[in-house]
């Protein structure tokens, strides 16, 4: 699988341009007026005359894209009437609650995919393979909204071993002076220890919940390739060496087996990062799945438009962060094939 | 004579199926010399790679190694738990593979998969000793600018040269046996030719004892001194190689030799086949387990299976599996 690096960034400049192009015409394809949309129901035929002029929505639609690019990229996202704010600090106060839950249910997801896939393929053991089976089939028929309450039920109502659902801090804990905008970070920067273990004691269920299902399909990807890469001759070459049957799986059955897991992990990541509203509404969190639900059915529009947009960066980027990664892995992407 | 390195004695693994439990090496025996060059020949699927995987504890499931004994340098190491297995393999046998585009780790470089044998046992070797070491067995194996293709990775190497680096691998600590499973059906003829050579000079230079397991009477002829036949899971016929081209006490050894085309001039290349198929593991029929194919089958042969009959002919040992054997050496 050779993808030279011209190739790459060809293909992500073409998927931001096309995510550019659905959510410009987002706002112009839908019914009614752009300009009524954006400034809501109640605005007077005047201020949607004067929007109308603003948006220049008079002007040749191309020059409208051209405008719209720029001012995205000049930091103009344009504003939010239903909470009275641009949306760029709209998105900015919603949007750290998101990156941070997201980036805690990944690292649950993808350790404990990666550990139980080990477990379960590691030797002939039907019991261990069965049990993670179960468990994977499970994570990903449940609905996020159901386990989510469930886990409060257990360890917030029955056993007060975490937390309700109280968003990201208890009510009696300040947030730490912003830096990230990630409290687990900032609380680290800051040097306050307390709220550090408050934002964690706050993370752990909404992380497992969020990152049930991506655990779930991770650890299945993994296992059948571990399965196939183990019966593969160069294991027991490894083996014929002397080198121990657990070291021949981690050191070279891994690594093989790996390279899929890390295409689904950056596209699993990056679902992750976007939010969820099932999960934000069940533990309170003030994320931007919420906000982009709430947004929609409020009818504004400008906030939905650029979620679109930075969805599609976050894509790209990560897809680049994973093609970076893969050659790391694996040689045969960085160097060319060629017997000598 | 020199003295027994390899010892097996009534070696049994079996491998369970979804169509029931099948030997697919059934109660084999045999003494190997060091230095000596015994070649294992037999149709696909006959229990070769078993057998070979089998001496060294290397079975997974759903195969399992269910009886006998394996001495190597007059220790026993069947039956030894795998933390003691992996001291024997790598140090006193060295495995090779079939086929070298598989064999090698492709996200590992060449220099680290020959490292890594080497420190396996070696410990007290630094990282950079260990490589100078690796470059030497490189070049031992004629691998061209060995110290600059060290740190390249499998798919850089062609397949000849992937098989050279499987040699350097199993030869890295001087092992007393090589065991090479088919290690050149997978290249073309002027390739395999080279590696054999190559192979013969090194085991040779070494008086390493080689067990070299093909499909290929000419590779046999050329390369070994002894030659086992395997016929469904059990040698059918041992002797020499000398003496198993002059006459075949099992009339499977005998449609082998006749399906090569030209005894002379033996040519390179698979077994040419056999009238019939090789049977089925899983139902071996009650007698002679050949006689459904054998011209010379007669009423006895479909009901007792043939013990071991042990002749000597121009005074060469001969052990054969056929009721018939001593006769047929006779005339
Ligand atoms: N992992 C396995 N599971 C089930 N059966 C197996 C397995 N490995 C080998 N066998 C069976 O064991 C028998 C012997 O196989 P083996 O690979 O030893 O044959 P071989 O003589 O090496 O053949 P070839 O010349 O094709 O390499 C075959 O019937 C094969 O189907
Ligand atoms: S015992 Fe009978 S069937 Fe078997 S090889 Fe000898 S002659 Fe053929
Ligand atoms: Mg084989």
């Amino acid at each position: 699988m050779i993808r030279t690096v011209g190739g790459r960034l060809l293909g992500s400049l073409a998927a931001i341009f096309g995510a550019s192009v659905v959510s410009f015409l987002f706002l112009r394809i839908l019914p009614g007026n752009p300009a009524r949309l954006i400034l809501g129901p109640l605005a007077s035929q005047q201020a949607i005359q004067q929007q109308v002029r603003l948006m220049g929505l008079d002007r040749p639609i191309y020059v409208q894209y051209l405008r719209y690019i720029s001012s995205f990229f000049s930091g103009d996202w344009g504003f939010s009437y239903s909470n009275g704010r641009p949306v760029r600090e709209v998105i900015a106060t919603r949007l750290p609650a998101s990156i941070e839950l997201g980036l805690y249910a990944f690292a649950f997801a993808f350790v404990a995919a990666v550990v139980l896939a080990l477990l379960s393929t590691y030797r002939h053991r039907p019991v261990v393979d069965g049990t993670v089976r179960a468990i994977s089939f499970f994570g990903l028929g449940t609905p996020p909204f159901w386990f989510g309450l469930l886990l409060l039920l257990a360890f917030s109502q029955a056993l007060h071993l975490l937390p309700g659902p109280e968003g990201r801090l208890g009510p009696a804990v300040a947030p730490p002076p912003t830096v990230t905008g990630l409290y687990t970070v900032d609380a680290v920067i800051a040097g306050q220890w307390g709220t550090l273990g408050n934002a964690l004691q706050h993370l752990v269920l909404p992380a497992v919940t969020l990152g049930l299902a991506p655990f779930a399909y991770l650890v299945r990807l993994l296992r059948v390739n571990l399965l196939e890469v183990s019966r593969e001759q160069f294991i027991t070459v490894v083996r014929s060496k002397g080198v121990g049957r657990w070291t021949a799986y981690v050191r070279h059955a891994l690594p093989n087996a790996f390279l899929p897991t890390l295409t689904a992990g950056g596209m699993v990541l990056a679902q992750l990062l976007a939010g969820s509203v099932l999960v934000e509404t069940v533990f309170n969190w003030p994320g931007v799945g919420a906000l982009v639900v709430d947004s929609i059915l409020r009818q504004d529009y400008a906030v939905v438009q650029t979620f679109i947009l930075l969805s599609a960066f976050a894509y790209v980027a990560l897809n680049l962060i994973v093609d970076v990664l893969y050659g790391v892995i694996d040689p045969r992407v960085r160097t060319p094939t060629g017997a000598r | 004579m020199d003295e027994v390195l390899l010892s097996v004695r009534g070696l049994r693994t079996e491998f369970v199926t979804r169509d029931g439990v099948f030997a697919a090496v059934r109660d084999v025996s045999f003494e190997l010399r060091r230095g000596e060059k015994l070649g294992i020949v037999g149709e696909s699927g006959s229990g070769k790679s078993a057998l070979a995987l089998s001496i060294v504890g290397l079975i997974e499931p759903p195969g399992r190694v269910v009886a006998g004994e394996v001495e190597l340098n007059g220790r026993r190491i069947s039956g030894l738990p795998d933390r003691q297995l992996q001291l024997v393999r790598g140090k006193e046998v060295g495995l090779i593979f079939q086929d070298p585009m598989a064999a090698l780790d492709p996200v590992k470089s060449i220099g680290d998969q020959i490292v890594e044998g080497i420190r396996r046992h070696r410990r007290h070797l630094g990282r950079r000793e260990a490589r100078r070491l690796a470059i030497e067995l490189l070049r031992e194996v004629q691998v061209p600018f060995a110290e600059r293709r060290l740190a390249d990775y499998p798919h850089q190497y062609s397949g000849g040269m992937r098989q050279r680096v499987m040699i350097a691998i199993a030869l890295a600590n001087e092992p007393d046996l090589i065991i090479a499973d088919e290690p050149t059906t997978a290249l073309d003829v002027t390739t395999q030719a080279q590696v054999l050579d190559l192979l013969d000079r090194l085991v040779s230079e070494r008086r390493t004892a080689i067990i070299l397991i093909t499909h290929n009477l000419g590779i046999v002829a050329e390369f070994c001194d002894s030659v086992h036949v395997m016929y469904a899971g059990r040698f059918v016929e041992r002797t020499t190689v000398e003496q198993l081209f002059r006459a075949q006490a099992h009339p499977y050894t005998e449609a082998l030799l006749r399906s090569v085309p030209r005894p002379d001039r033996l040519q390179r290349g698979p077994l040419p086949s056999i009238p019939g198929f090789p049977p089925s593991l899983a139902h071996l029929p009650p007698g002679c387990s050949f006689a459904p194919r054998c011209p010379a089958a007669q009423e006895i042969c479909r009901d007792r299976a043939p013990a071991t009959v042990e002749l000597v002919s121009e005074s060469t040992p001969v052990l054969a599996e056929c009721h018939f054997a001593r006769e047929r050496l006779r005339t």
